[in-house]
């Protein structure tokens, strides 16, 4: 796992080095696909933020976006990553000796999960004088209908019409559904990576797929991917076999719903090891799980498959789809993060904790950030799972 | 199981430790209590041991070995630093078992318990913790809150009842965050508002945080906790909003109060 990043990010910087490639930076559900097409090396810089959160970089760099003009309150991958080009410094350095992030040639985003993304992008737009693009889907759909299929598809084509210019060629067809097939057998397989988990006791948990879901975010679209998660796969069939339990003793199998707290995944994971718990499922990993990539047909399915993401969808959709993971993954209760800067991708503050618990589902709400620790405490968060814990 | 044996809670609380012994029958033997102080296990030590010639689980003065046939259970924020603690229990599950201990209910019921940093409304079910949840902003709602204003305004924590049942206006603080609660109070104070309205506009403010946690569906609410024993007209303004929700609300002030946590630990060890 580790090299696959590592050589991820040093073909990056090679790239970034060298003027006849071109480096493309895309939200992470966004359309790395088309990207990938045509020749760009992708950089995704909600990845770049989930690694300040993770090494707690962000501490530092979050308080200097904030003093330029961006609020504690919005996205604090915006803000960590937005603070840290401002101080000039990135986890990159002390990971795989890299100076500094690749720089764009072109910004593409996606506001199928939030509009924070767009604010994000724009301000890099103006910082490096840089192309930008946006894609924005319907959102909050409860179904998906034929025209907001039809509307990507066509924001779809209107993007790489951007994008041919800059890569001085047009879009290769078969390239595009090569690239495609690739992030399809990756994203299925990533699919049975996490369905492991239904096993009791589980091979993995929600930390380890945090961890494990790297390539399926910066690499869809290549072959690394799809070896990535054969390998894995194979390990996680061969641990059960070997009756191998992730949490000793496993006696109750939780499920997390929202983004993880970067910065205290250790700690989290050994209250959950501690108490005899593991979280088995999670909306957040499963967040790129794409069953409907068809090679043949790439820009309306790559349009369904994105439109479709659960962040972009209602509160029914929302409450069905945990409903069945709890069914799925044999799931005793449910526990909600609710990240201060991140509330497209919090379901505890539309009522659905107490509509689960309505259906006999235990559920907690734990207040927190994705990033920002000055939202969250330690000491509660640990005594509202414990709690949680002896009661279910 | 023999006679001698004497199970110990121990609440570490943020801003006091709490301490009780039971014997076998479940009979308080003493309830001890001192404001926290670092290193927490020192003084967590010194709770647990008394004065000289007190009741002590210790064997000698200065020794955390443990006399036998003696059980020490901790909760409280300070449950995992306690090394001598034979288990330890989140603060959730111990003042349900103490209340429940206290006051022996058979029906679904309700705990409202605040404490110095944290308030808790914990609905109980067929004798079981039902829900829980447990204030997420800010100290608003909780005895910090109230020390805190008390603090600014000075005046002593015992005179705020009797302040507060002398108001003749109901006025509003309306923040989440103590500070700028606080600077409320200084408005209204520059204003010349009676400390009387402003006392019992910082107990109003506090139901309000407490009450807007969760809608409380059961008949019966046990009050728990230092802050509720101390404050009795903060009791009675929680019965009276209550009431006005539900007319056949029936509010008690469990007995021990304080010692709620404590003496749940202490139950936990008689029967784990």
């Amino acid at each position: 796992m580790a090299n696959v990043m590592k050589d991820y990010f040093l073909d990056l910087d090679a790239a970034h080095k060298n003027p006849a490639r071109k480096v493309a930076w895309c939200t992470s559900v966004g359309p790395a696909e088309i990207l990938r097409a045509m020749g760009f090396e992708v950089f995704f810089p909600e990845n770049h933020g989930a690694m300040l959160g993770a090494t707690r970089v962000c501490m530092d760099t979050i308080p200097v976006a904030n003093a330029s003009g961006y609020s504690p309150e919005i996205c604090s991958y915006l803000t960590s990553d937005v603070g840290a080009y401002i101080k000039g410094i990135t986890p990159l350095t002390k990971a795989f000796g890299i100076e500094e992030v690749p720089r764009p040639d072109v910004l593409v985003y996606n506001t199928n999960q939030c509009k924070d993304v767009m604010h994000w992008f724009e301000y890099y737009a103006k910082e490096f004088d840089c192309p930008i693009f946006g894609i924005h889907p319907p959102t909050n759909v409860p179904g998906i209908r034929q025209e907001y299929i039809d509307d990507v598809a066509q924001q779809f084509k209107d993007l790489i019409a951007f994008l041919e210019p800059i890569i001085g060629a047009s879009m290769d067809p078969e390239r595009l559904k090569e690239t495609v097939a690739l992030s399809l057998e990756a994203t299925n397989l990533w699919s049975d990576v996490l369905n492991m988990a239904q096993t009791t006791p589980s091979p993995l948990t929600f930390f380890d797929g945090t961890i494990y879901m790297g390539p399926i975010v910066v690499l869809r679209g290549t072959q690394i991917a799809v070896d990535y998660y054969k390998d894995l796969l194979a390990k996680l069939k061969q641990k059960v076999t070997d009756c191998h339990a992730a949490v000793k003793q496993e006696s109750k199998r939780i499920y997390w719903d929202g983004m993880p707290v970067w910065g205290r995944l250790r700690a989290l994971s050994n209250t959950f090891e501690e108490n005899k718990a593991c979280v088995v499922a999670s909306t957040y990993c499963n967040s790129w799980v794409f069953s409907d990539f068809n090679p043949e047909n790439p820009l309306t399915s790559m349009a369904e498959a994105y439109i479709k993401i659960f962040i972009n969808r209602n509160d029914q959709y929302k409450e069905d789809y945990i409903e069945s993971m709890v069914k799925d993954f044999k799931i005793d209760g449910v526990i909600f993060l609710a990240a201060r800067t991140c509330p497209n991708n919090s379901n505890a503050y539309y009522n659905l904790p107490r509509k689960l618990k309505g259906k006999g589902i235990p559920t907690i709400t734990i207040d927190g950030d994705l990033c920002d620790l000055r939202c969250y405490s330690d000491e509660q968060a640990t005594t509202l799972i414990e709690a949680f814990l002896e009661t279910i | 199981m023999t006679t001698d044996e004497i199970y110990w809670g121990v609440d570490c609380g943020s801003s006091e430790i709490k301490v009780v012994a039971l014997d076998t029958q479940g009979t308080i033997l003493l309830k001890r209590k001192q404001k926290t102080l670092f290193p927490l296990q020192d003084h967590v030590r010194h709770a647990l041991s008394g004065e000289e010639g007190d009741l002590s689980p210790f064997v000698t003065d200065d020794s955390d070995e443990i006399k036998s046939g003696h059980k020490i259970v901790a909760t409280g924020y300070g449950r995992k630093y306690i090394s001598f603690a034979h288990d330890a229990l989140t603060e959730i599950k111990a003042h349900f078992i103490g209340v429940q201990n206290q006051l022996e209910l058979n029906k679904a019921y309700s705990i409202i318990d605040i404490g110095g940093q944290d308030s808790k409304i914990i609905s109980i079910d067929h004798e079981k913790v039902d829900q829980f949840i447990i204030n997420r902003k800010c100290a608003a709602g909780t005895g910090a809150y109230i020390e805190e204003l008390g603090h600014r305004l000075e005046v002593p924590l015992g005179d705020m009842t009797s302040l507060a049942s002398g108001n003749d206006k109901e006025l509003s603080l309306n923040s989440y965050c103590t500070v700028f609660s606080g600077q409320e109070v200084i408005k209204v104070l520059m204003n010349g508002e009676r400390v009387e309205n402003i006392i019992y506009a910082l107990y109003s403010s506090v139901v309000k945080r407490v009450m807007e946690m969760t809608s409380i569906t059961t008949d019966i609410v046990a009050f728990s906790g230092g802050v509720l024993r101390f404050h009795p007209k903060l009791v009675e303004m929680f019965t009276e909003k209550l009431s006005e929700a539900n007319p056949n609300i029936k509010t008690m002030l469990a007995p021990n109060a304080q010692y709620c946590g404590a003496i749940g630990a202490a139950v936990h060890g008689q029967t784990a």
